[in-house]
Formats: structure tokens, sequence, C-alpha cells
């Protein structure tokens, strides 16, 4: 039985669930919020969940939440959590989700939106129809099995090879755009048959492909070495591994349900199924998941192609002297193996991020070196109708484990939006304040509608006063490609 | 829509269904066909082909059964674009199942949500006075 949850303040942004809370966490609870954000937060059952998350052998420092925290399944989404390989530390599918390595990239533009302010609806509606998105879409990329077994290997540099691309775009993706590690031999043949139709599709629910300008700039200096300006465009996209990361995910969270009781693990949510990194599931998943990891990076690779093949064809420019050059790409859904810092002792852990996004400070071995003076970037998209964000990984992170949120966080279920919200209001709503949107479904607009979501302004301002990551720039929306 | 053996239940991110059905023949064909009839609506006829699979899976509990026998279709469904609108259960126990699977294909549906997966989270099977009852979170 578990007590009460009484949340103790730490400080204005962070608060403890004790580990007492319930017998079986090894390691408290850690949430990052204010109290304005925790209202909302204690509305669902997260909070249980990263009290569950407590339970998982080999945890260490804490179960940790981020400030879009909400109730999953299994783990928390905004949850994180590092395991000591060294002590039994386990890895969970649960903690990395079904969407392997569903993650957001952003490039720049040299373009100015009174530039392009004509011709926005018709880039909108040439990406919608040129981008395969929406639940069984095809894509125009498709690839026979032994091609498949390329991309699950070489991630996004199988893009580039083919064309899709430059090597300064694996540059700036995290893990360069392919795990090291990944064995084609651990996906199974149904996994196979599900991505095979669906490279460089976006996919659908919160997926989506935007044009943004910059509005706020926060950061002067990291601005200028990025190159961003007040009423420059950007574009982001955020897509995953699609069904073979699903396929990937269910595969082995049922082959971990067995692992429970084989190797004696007391977890309070069977969707918490997990099994030593070290053992031979664990060793088999993480070579699964880095497959679909690889196969989601260069999915991104190919969705950022064809974004640049439309503007070039819209804008009668070439790519390159539009600017468009990627500036990162980060995973929000993975498992890593990672060299940490506990105490005053080195480790290697199993960080998983479900729903948080790596946050590296400037100066560390992982950066690529156009970054290593101001850190990583950080994509934090946000909802449709309001903005988004790019920070830089801060030093307070590698309380963390070098981690940050990844999104504005969803308030209200797909149901009560859908109760409550009007898609042609909204769609009016949006228009008026110079938001175009092309969905593939009117119930995709509703379910995704800004009142579904949290303030992504109040959790990343969150993030920013916890000193986890630094806030560079803010954008908002101009045109929104949804799935 | 509008069908009587299953209701959505609130859940932030995900959906959640209730399902109930006369005996456990009953509630797995019930849950097999209402992920597919809360996810999408017949909208055409482009393509008129019926196909029938067959799927026979074993399971160390009632649970595992019916979480797999969620995540089989859902699979199935992917991998071969087909949306399930009839389902015939050949034999069922609490740690095995057989059963036939119509589906057409995709083409022909508006498909609304993508369901990526049946969850064990809150996942509670129960009969009482013969009713049987189900209730799962899908991530959708």
């Amino acid at each position: 039985m578990s007590n009460a949850l009484q949340l103790e303040k730490i400080n204005d942004f962070s608060w403890r669930i004790p580990k007492h809370y319930k017998p079986g966490m090894r390691v408290p609870g850690v949430i990052y919020a204010d109290e304005r954000l925790l209202k909302d937060i204690k509305e669902d059952k997260a909070l249980e969940q990263v009290a569950n998350v407590a339970f998982l052998p080999g945890i260490v420092r804490a179960s940790l939440a981020m400030p879009d925290i909400h109730w999953g399944y299994g783990f928390p989404i905004g949850g994180v959590a590092a395991t000591d390989i060294e002590n039994g530390g386990v890895i969970s599918p649960g903690g990395v989700g079904f969407d392997i390595n569903c993650g957001v990239r952003m490039l720049k533009t040299n373009i100015m939106h009174e530039d392009i302010a004509s011709k926005l609806e018709k880039l909108v509606y040439a990406l919608f129809s040129g981008i395969p998105s929406g639940i069984g879409s095809k894509g125009d990329i498709s690839v026979g099995i032994k091609e498949e077994e390329k991309i699950l290997v070489k991630g996004a540099k199988w893009a580039v090879e083919k064309g899709f691309g430059i090597q300064d775009d694996l540059d700036c993706t995290e893990e360069n755009g392919a795990m090291q590690g990944a064995d084609p031999k651990a996906v199974s043949d149904r996994a196979y048959q599900r991505g095979k139709a669906q490279s460089g599709t976006l996919g659908s629910g919160n997926h989506f492909l935007e044009i943004q300008v910059v509005d706020q700039l926060y950061d002067a200096k990291i601005c200028d070495a990025l190159n961003l300006n007040l009423g420059q465009i950007t574009i982001m996209i955020h897509s995953g591994s699609r069904g073979l990361g699903y396929q990937i995910c269910e595969d082995y969270t049922r082959s971990m349900v067995g692992c429970l009781n084989k190797y004696n693990i007391n977890v309070p949510d069977r969707q918490l199924a997990c099994a030593p990194v070290n053992s031979d599931e664990g060793k088999a998943y993480l070579s699964a998941m880095r497959c679909a990891a690889n196969y989601a990076w260069a999915n991104r690779q190919c969705l950022m192609h064809l974004t640049r093949n439309i503007f070039e064809r819209i804008l009668e420019n070439s790519w390159q002297k539009l600017g468009m050059f990627l500036i990162y790409d980060v995973a929000h859904n993975i498992a890593k193996i990672e060299r940490h810092t506990v105490g005053k002792e080195e480790k290697i852990l199993c960080v998983h991020r479900k729903g948080a996004t790596r946050a590296i400070p400037a100066g560390h071995p992982d950066l690529p070196e156009k970054y290593k003076k101001i850190g990583q970037p950080v994509i934090i998209p946000g909802d449709m109708g309001r903005n988004s964000y790019l920070l830089v990984g801060a030093d307070k992170a590698q309380e963390t484990f070098y981690s940050c949120c990844h999104g504005a966080g969803r308030l209200k279920s797909r149901t009560a939006a859908s109760r409550t919200i009007d898609p042609d209001s909204l769609l009016k709503e949006l228009k008026s304040s110079g938001i175009i949107v092309k969905a593939s479904g009117r119930n995709t607009i509703v379910e995704e509608a800004p009142q579904a979501y949290k303030d992504v302004n109040d959790v990343v301002s969150v993030v920013h006063n916890a000193g986890l990551a630094k806030r560079v720039c803010r954008m908002r929306p101009l045109g929104v490609i949804k799935g | 829509m509008g069908n009587k053996y299953y209701e959505v239940l609130e859940h932030t991110a995900d959906i959640g269904l209730r399902i109930k059905g006369s005996n456990l023949e009953d509630l797995f064909k019930n849950a097999g066909l209402s992920i597919f009839q809360v996810s999408c609506r017949k909208q055409f006829t482009k393509n008129k082909e019926h196909k029938a699979l067959s799927v026979k899976l074993n399971a160390e509990t009632l649970e595992d059964l019916f979480i797999n026998w969620l995540n089989e279709l859902l699979s199935l469904s992917s991998a071969n674009g087909l949306i399930f609108h009839r389902i015939e259960i050949d034999k069922i126990g609490n740690n095995a199942i057989s059963a036939s699977c119509v589906g057409s294909s995709i083409e022909n549906y508006k498909v609304n949500i993508e369901i990526k997966a049946a969850t064990y989270h809150r996942l509670k099977i129960k009969e009482d006075k013969g009713i049987w009852q189900a209730e799962v979170i899908l991530d959708v």
C-alpha cells in the first residue's frame, strides 16, 4: 500500500516524491515544475508513474520528470531514468516507448518572413501534397529488405549516400544519425514488413512539419553564432520510426514480460517490463532499438530532403542558396549507454529518455566541433498555435543526466479535445493569427489543438530557470502540416 | 460507432477502452473489433477484396493473451494494409486463442487515429455474473 503523496519542495522549480512513498521505490522521484504547472501535473496519474519508475533495478539518483510530464503507459511521458549497468541496471522497452527515436529536427533558412509571405500558402499546400503523411501512408522512397537492413545500420548516412543530404546534416544529428551496435538480426520479419513502405513518411497524430518564423531572441551571442535573426524562417520536422519501431517495442515488451520472473524483478506495472542491460534479452532489445533509432534518423533525413526539394521548386532557388541548413536533430524517445558522474564515481549508465531530450552543455566531448563552444541545440516544439523554442544544454543538466523537456506536454485528452473544440472555428482562429494548417484528418486538428496542450512558454521557462537548458530563441508557426 | 460493447475512457495522452462480452470468446472478439471501430470509419469502396488471416497465439496468462491478441491484430493490420471487420474465434482458453480475422483494404477507410499498440498499463480483465469486462489503454 502506498501513503498519500506529499511532494517535498526542493526549490521553486523542482519537487521530490520521497523514497518512502511506496515500498519498493529504490530512489526518490524528482519533478521539474513550477507551482502552476504542478497543479496540472497532479490532475492525472503521471506522478504515480514517476514513483513506479523508481522501482527499476539499478536506477540511480532519482526517477526524473520534466515539466511537460503527463500520464503515459508505464513510464510517464517526460520521464528520465538512468540505471547502473554494472549493478544490475535494467533496460525497459516501455522506457523508450513504441515510437522509438521519435524526435525533432530544425532547419534554418536565410529567407525572411516578408520575402515569402505571399508564397506561404503555396508552400504549405506543396509540402502537404509532396510529403506522405497520415496513417497507412507510403513513401516514394520504397526499399527492399536488403536495402532496409542498410538503413537500420547506417541510419541518416544511408540517406546521405543516396544523395538525400550532405555530410554536414550528419554532423548536426545526435549520434551523427546512426547509433553503433544496431543489429538487423534482432529485428523480426514483421517489423521489417511494417517498416518497408514507410521511409520518408511523416506519420500521424502529433507528428508535423512546420514553417516557422523567429519571433524572439534570448541569447544574442548564440543567435549570432547560429546565424539566427528576428523574422527569419525556420523549419521543424517531428517524426519517428513508424511501424518498425512500434513492432520492435511490442516484440521486446512481450519477451521482457517473461523476464520479470526470470530475473526476479518486481515492478508495479507490467508495461515497465525490463531485463538487465547485460542479459541476452537486454542486449537483443538494445540492438533492435538502435535499428529503429537509425531508421527514424534516416526517415527524418528523407523528410528534410523532400522539404528542401519542395522549397527549391516553389522558391525557384537551390536549397543551399536558400540557406536551408540543419541546425540539429534530437531524439526524444530513446535509451542510450552514457558515462555520467554519480556521487563521486564515473558510471556507465543506461539512460532512458521517454519524451525527454538530451541536453549537453558547451565543452562536452560528445558535441560536434561547431557546437563545442555553445552547447548542444535543444529543440522544443510547442503546439500548432503557440511557440516552439531553440535552447542549448546547460551545466546544471548534469543532475538530469543531461536531459531536458521535449515539448509542451498534453493537458487534455483527445476525447476531451474532440468534445469541446470545433475544427472550423479553430482553423479560422489559427488563420486569423496568420497560421495555415493542412492535416490529413479533421480529428487530428482538434486533438492537436493548442488548448489540448500546456503552454510551451511555461514549460520552457521552468527548464531555463532550473538551469537544465538555456533559451536561445523562440519561433511561432506560420504553416503547419499534420499527419 | 455507437456500439454498446465498448466505451472510451479518458486518458491524457492515449485512449482507454472498456470492452464487454457475454463470455471470454465474445470479449476477445469485441475487443478485437473495437480497436478498429474506434480508430477508423468505412467510407469508400476502392478495393472490394476481403482477406481472411488466421491468428494463433499462446501466452502464459489471460492478460498476456489479451494484450498479445490486440497487438497481433494491430500488427497484421499495419503489415497487410487491412482493417479487420469480422472476427471468428475458433478456440479460446486462458492461454491460447485461434481465430480467423477478415479485413478489407485500409484504402476503404477514413482512419482517424493511429493506434500504435495495446499496453499493460492499468489492464483489467474480470468476469462478474457471466459478463466479461476488460479495460485497456492503447498508445496512440
